[in-house]
């Protein structure tokens, strides 16, 4: 008798942390949107849960839609495409050979898509960040080049040819930042994507004036330019 | 007011020098540093008695009864535990750790619940990140993103004296984050110099992604 009541006082406490953490969810809804979108978040997030899809950025997205006061169609209607997309980055990943995609891949993998990519894009950046690249990272970087105004298949190349040229990954991180270097040049994206592609420049990579380029860890605070 | 040339911002954010400005830009750059260091850069004036006076807090505090009764209390020492318990005590510990396992990994995972991207995210280090925006007209001006659960009121910019530059620095964790300034409580703007995507909204949201090793993408 004892080690039932053991065993159900265990059993009891286990269940706290996910019923405390899916009321904490409820409430960080609650308390930024309405009741309807709330309810409506809750029911996409727990689908995509079951899908095995991350959940965060869905709340995250509701959240933003309450604090910039957009409609609540309109924020359920951006939550359902998001979940679309996560899924949609997910698929794109799984049919490039991953086939357990982890959360951080799906989402600079959906990341991607919303600045401009392609799934086949991603599929393929995908299939060439074999180790030590990760294609959460090399996903991220596409993306951040095309939002920075790079065409999307003039990005995935760049970093297609410095994989096949053994570049360290963190020179791919740099990418984004140089091409800004380049732009505040009065270079355009292209132009100055254009400069740092190993095989328009013989192999030999073009960097700008600045101290990155190197793995070398920049003292906080980094400036974050306007 | 004008807004500062590229190259200028860079200058101030110490990329650049002013020497690596050309020449027609020489003067603004000038112009900019003066400015920024009137007031970023201006000596902080100690009292003479600071010294004193925090050594004399210090010794209080590390006088208090109640902390070293604290100390006492919370100090490791070594103790020895004696249980005698019933083999089907031990089986009943056994069986109910076994049916919690299997109840934490087969249960899906309720909406919203913590999530498996926070729960794959590695040691959540920070890393200093500096917003700067431009904006003469403004009388009050924040950044909310994802890392502050788009709060409007968590992350105000200070003012740099009346050269219509706000900053503000953060502490971010590690991770990708989308944000977007709020000027005056209530118009969205994007950072001009950052990437930006569309926020499903109809308007742009900014991204920083802070990385291990205190680098920016």
């Amino acid at each position: 008798m004892k080690a039932v009541r053991l065993a159900l006082a265990v059993i009891l406490v286990a269940g706290i942390p996910r019923a405390a953490a899916a009321q904490d969810a409820a409430a960080r809804l609650d308390a930024r949107v309405s009741a309807d979108v709330a309810r409506a978040v809750q029911e996409i997030a727990h689908d995509a849960a079951e899908r095995g899809l991350p959940v965060e950025p869905l709340i995250q997205k509701a959240i933003e839609g309450g604090a910039k006061r957009v409609p609540a169609e309109r924020v359920i209607g951006a939550v359902r495409q998001l979940a679309a997309r996560l899924d949609e980055a997910r698929s794109a990943e799984r049919a490039a050979g991953l086939t357990a995609p982890q959360p951080d891949a799906i989402e600079s993998g959906a990341y991607a898509l919303n600045a401009g990519m392609t799934a086949q894009q991603v599929s393929e950046l995908v299939r060439v960040s074999q180790p030590p690249y990760d294609p959460a990272v090399t996903l991220r970087v596409a993306a951040t080049l095309t939002a920075l105004g790079v065409p999307p298949a003039q990005g995935l190349a760049t970093i297609e040819h410095l994989i096949a040229a053994g570049r360290p990954p963190s020179e791919l991180l740099d990418l984004p930042s140089e091409v800004q270097r380049g732009t505040a040049r009065g270079a355009t994206p292209a132009e100055a994507a254009q400069q740092l592609d190993p095989q328009q420049q013989g192999g030999a990579v073009v960097r700008g004036s600045g101290q990155r380029g190197h793995p070398t860890p920049q003292p906080p605070p980094h400036p974050h330019k306007p | 007011m004008t807004p500062y040339h590229e190259l200028v911002k860079r200058v101030l954010d110490g990329e650049l020098t002013l020497a690596d400005l050309p020449a027609e830009l020489r003067a603004e750059g000038e112009e900019a540093v003066r400015l920024l260091a009137a007031v970023d850069r201006a000596p902080v004036r100690l009292s003479p008695q600071l010294d004193a006076r925090v050594m004399a807090a210090v010794r209080r505090h590390a006088q208090s009864p109640v902390r070293r009764a604290w100390r006492w209390v919370a100090a490791p020492r070594e103790i020895e535990l004696r249980l005698r318990v019933r083999p089907g005590v031990v089986w009943g510990g056994a069986l109910a750790a076994a049916a919690a396992l299997a109840l934490l990994l087969g249960r899906p995972a309720a909406p919203g619940a913590a999530p498996a991207a926070v729960a794959s995210v590695p040691a959540r280090d920070s890393v200093f990140v500096r917003f700067v925006l431009y904006a003469p007209s403004a009388k009050q001006v924040t950044v909310a993103g994802t890392f502050n659960q788009w709060d409007q009121n968590a992350a105000p910019l200070i003012p740099a004296g009346t050269s219509g530059v706000w900053t503000t620095t953060l502490a971010l964790p590690v991770g990708q984050h989308q944000y977007a300034f709020v000027v005056d409580g209530r118009r969205w703007v994007a950072d001009p110099a950052a990437p930006a995507v569309g926020d499903g909204f109809g308007r742009r949201n900014s991204v920083v992604a802070v990385t291990t090793g205190a680098r920016i993408l």
